[in-house]
């Protein structure tokens, strides 16, 4: 009997010692970039190691009105643009399209199904050099609003999470509406949605953290300073610059990361409740 | 008899439209297009009026109506098939005058039904069609073909063809021309269709009715709409528009004004035989396979084994140890990759401290140091992708029957063992797809070194530094360095290797083979 407990301690010293160090190594490096923040003197240099030595917070002061080399307001202000508008139309975008192939057994559904199956193989950004040309002949380069409208477009892409969520919901809620002369839009949009709520919010913040966070579309095609978004415009910054992009990272993070805790019980969700579903 | 006369005037209808759209094709100097379009005509209604004679004929022989009854007999092997020959068959038979109008010209036949709404809008896209093509389309079509044959020439004025904007708008213009095969062959089914019920005596559906059916059966139609022509424009187009580039001359030298050429298979030759392509490419794929294998059984088995961690009974405080994790995953994926990157650069806090402590500076990501590069890329990689597979393990374990461990613990199954025998092909079965987009996500994982090193050229390779992966070396062929028509090769061969990993991987996994184990 007394073995069995000493073993059980045992195995729950184990299990905190490596709780401890793998909360460390995930907390270390966030909490490094939000102390890097703080500190009076800009440069890397002048950190006694990780940390800085002196506190402040001069970088946000910085960040905020030396806007004559990184405009820092300007790209979170392009940022929210381009993240806030493609949230909103990729997310109507996608609902409608796993709602549609959860819920209509059309003709050519399969060979849809397989043709996005395909498409998602292909290399993301193969077709980047189309893309830019494309742009082009629209006139949409250095302009937000040919992001939002790629952006946009490519969202349909990912609808499997979301029609395995339409999956699950019974069909016979539909058929009742049905039987009382409801059309699929009215079934739609009185029915489904209110009981898709938990979805539509994992769906729009994945909607909007790709756009927010995403370097390469704005930096191929958005070329003037002004129009930078912050992950363009925080690559440009060096070592010397090191607590300005601390600052900048802490800004720009800060509210993504609010939303996804209070978000998570979504998030579990939405992420297993895709991969279930085939 | 009077049909019959009837099919008489509207065939020479057709092809008097066919004849009137050569004329004005001729007319605007496009031989290509013109050419195309008298042969299409001619030989479109040529097959139709013979197929219409051989199948009316067939039909009002006696054998043919008895073959036809056997068939209805042996149903079962072949019977959507059958069906829809039969269909075909009937179409043939039995299409009368006014059908035949809407095939001349679409709603037609719509307005001699009497139907005048929709009539006016297959109409209106007919108009609408005819104009694009005899303006636009055709020498879009054309241009698709030859690239351009006028080199531009400041110099002289002379306003040159653009090779590349030729083969986007050709690609568009076949997208078009698709759009309106399906939208006229929806035509001349209505037409069809309103024949048939008039024929039974009763109201051929009308334009009320078809929309209101966009809102409720075919609501499907109105929804997938928009998502389909945005998908169709900004990846189709492209992905096409890059697939054609690899069979092209487009790069190096060759970009407008200079005119591109259609070169077969050359660009793969060029990349696979000996040159200057083929040592980078070979050593380049031998390390992407790696470290797509690597980076992703490290992620998945990491998240797994932290999912299990925070499972543990004597874990107090779940929420709290998991936010850790949680706070890693919502970090934006760029701001972690400069952030290790400004920790291990030669200023960074680590060689600080080293240095303090009186050793020499290292160069984690400098050029000489290949595999400390690529173990801290591999670490880094598991710090941004560890989380999101913990959270979805923890989803996937929340589902899984409490039941099957007790009754495994009563047999005597120890930890281990219950690990192996059931967590693990349950979560396995579970997330095969998660697993194969985690492998092709970690194939092309571009940013990783993008930002860890960027930049670099090692010795022995071309335009590529020793970490690098095809989807990075692809990038600086293409886009820094205008390589288009290799940098499209290679992104091609990526998508088969890619491809046929996945698959392959799929159509094994058990999650494939026995879709219902655990339902």
């Amino acid at each position: 009997m007394k073995k069995v407990k000493v073993s059980k301690a045992l195995d729950a010293g184990i299990t905190y010692a490596v709780l401890l160090a793998v909360s460390f190594v995930f907390f270390f490096p966030v909490l490094w970039l939000i102390l890097a923040s703080f500190s009076k003197s800009g440069s890397m240099y002048s950190f006694d190691g990780f940390f800085p030595k002196e506190y402040s917070f001069n970088a946000f002061r910085t960040l905020f009105t030396d806007t004559s080399m990184y405009n820092y307001p300007k790209w979170f202000f392009n940022t929210l643009f381009i993240a806030g508008f493609s949230c909103v139309f990729g997310t109507i975008l996608v609902i409608l399209t796993a709602y549609a192939m959860s819920r209509f057994k059309f003709k050519s559904r399969k060979a849809l199904m397989k043709t996005t199956l395909v498409l998602g193989m292909f290399p993301s950004f193969m077709a980047m050099t189309a893309v830019y040309i494309l742009m082009t002949q629209f006139g949409l380069i250095n302009n937000r609003w040919g992001l939002i409208l790629i952006y946009s477009a490519g969202a349909p892409m990912g609808y499997m999470v979301q029609k395995g969520f339409f999956d699950t919901i019974s069909n016979s809620i539909d058929e009742a509406a049905r039987i009382d002369g409801a059309t699929s839009l009215t079934v739609f949009i009185k029915i489904i949605l209110p009981l898709a709520a938990p979805m539509i919010v994992f769906t729009s913040l994945t909607a909007f953290a790709w756009p927010w966070s995403d370097f390469i579309l704005p930096k191929l095609l958005l070329k003037e300073k002004d129009l930078y978004t912050v992950a363009v415009g925080l690559m440009s910054l060096g070592d010397e610059e090191f607590a300005r992009f601390a600052a900048g990272s802490v800004f720009i993070a800060a509210p993504i990361i609010i939303l996804y805790f209070c978000l998570v019980r979504f998030l579990i969700g939405g992420l297993s409740s895709g991969a279930v579903k085939e | 008899m009077k049909r019959l006369n009837l099919n008489a005037v509207f065939g020479a209808a057709a092809i008097v439209t066919t004849a009137g759209l050569w004329l004005v094709l001729s007319v605007v100097k496009d031989e290509y297009a013109a050419g195309l379009a008298l042969f299409g005509g001619v030989g479109f209604w040529a097959l139709f009026f013979a197929l219409k004679a051989a199948v009316t004929r067939g039909l009002s022989r006696p054998n043919g109506a008895g073959r036809e009854r056997a068939a209805g007999k042996r149903k079962p092997l072949f019977g959507g098939v059958k069906e829809r020959a039969r269909g075909i068959r009937a179409f043939f038979s039995e299409c009368g005058g006014k059908v035949i109008a809407s095939m001349s010209v679409m709603g037609l036949g719509q307005l001699l039904q009497k139907r005048w709404a929709k009539g006016a809008v297959y109409l209106i896209i007919q108009a609408g069609a005819a104009v694009f093509f005899v303006m636009r389309g055709a020498a879009m079509l054309a241009g698709l073909f030859t690239l351009g044959t006028v080199r531009g020439n400041a110099w002289y004025g002379v306003e040159g063809d653009n090779s590349v904007t030729m083969l986007i708008m050709g690609i568009f213009a076949v997208i078009v021309l698709i759009i309106y095969f399906a939208l006229y062959a929806a035509n001349v089914r209505d037409a069809f269709a309103a024949q048939k019920a008039i024929e039974r005596g009763k109201e051929p559906p009308g334009i009320i009715q078809g929309l209101k059916n966009l809102i409720d059966a075919k609501f499907y139609k109105t929804a997938l709409f928009i998502p389909i022509a945005g998908v169709c424009l900004f990846n189709v187009l492209p992905i096409i528009f890059m697939i054609l580039v690899a069979f092209t001359n487009y790069g190096g030298a060759i970009v407008p004004p200079a005119l591109v050429d259609w070169k077969g298979f050359e660009s793969f030759a060029k990349i696979l035989s000996l040159g200057e392509f083929a040592p980078t490419f070979v050593k380049i794929l031998g390390w992407n396979v790696l470290w797509a294998v690597a980076s992703t059984a490290l992620g998945y088995f990491g998240g797994l084994g932290l999912a299990l961690l925070f499972n543990k009974k004597c874990v107090k405080g779940k929420a709290f140890w998991r936010a850790f994790p949680i706070l890693a995953y919502a970090v934006p994926g760029f701001i972690s990759l400069l952030g290790f990157k400004f920790m291990f650069s030669a200023g960074g806090p680590i060689n600080q401290m080293i240095t303090k402590g009186g050793g020499a500076t290292v160069l984690f990501l400098g050029l000489s140091s290949k595999w400390i590069s690529r173990v801290i890329g591999l670490a880094v990689s598991a710090w941004i992708s560890i989380p999101t597979s913990m959270l979805l393990a923890t989803g996937i374990l929340s589902n899984m029957n409490k039941d099957l461990y007790e009754a495994a613990r009563i047999d005597g199954a120890g930890p281990l063992r219950q690990f192996v025998s059931l967590t693990l092909p349950f979560v396995l079965f579970a997330t095969t797809p998660v697993l194969i987009t985690s492998f092709i996500g970690n194939f092309n994982n571009f940013g990783i070194f993008f930002f860890l090193r960027g930049g670099f050229i090692s010795e022995g390779y071309f335009l590529a530094s020793d970490t690098d992966l095809l989807i990075n070396w692809l990038y600086r062929l293409s886009i820094d360095n205008n390589y288009y028509s290799i940098g499209a090769a290679i992104s091609l061969i990526i998508f088969i290797i890619t491809s046929a990993v996945s698959l392959t991987v799929y159509v094994r996994s058990s999650s494939f083979k026995r879709e219902d184990t655990y339902k």
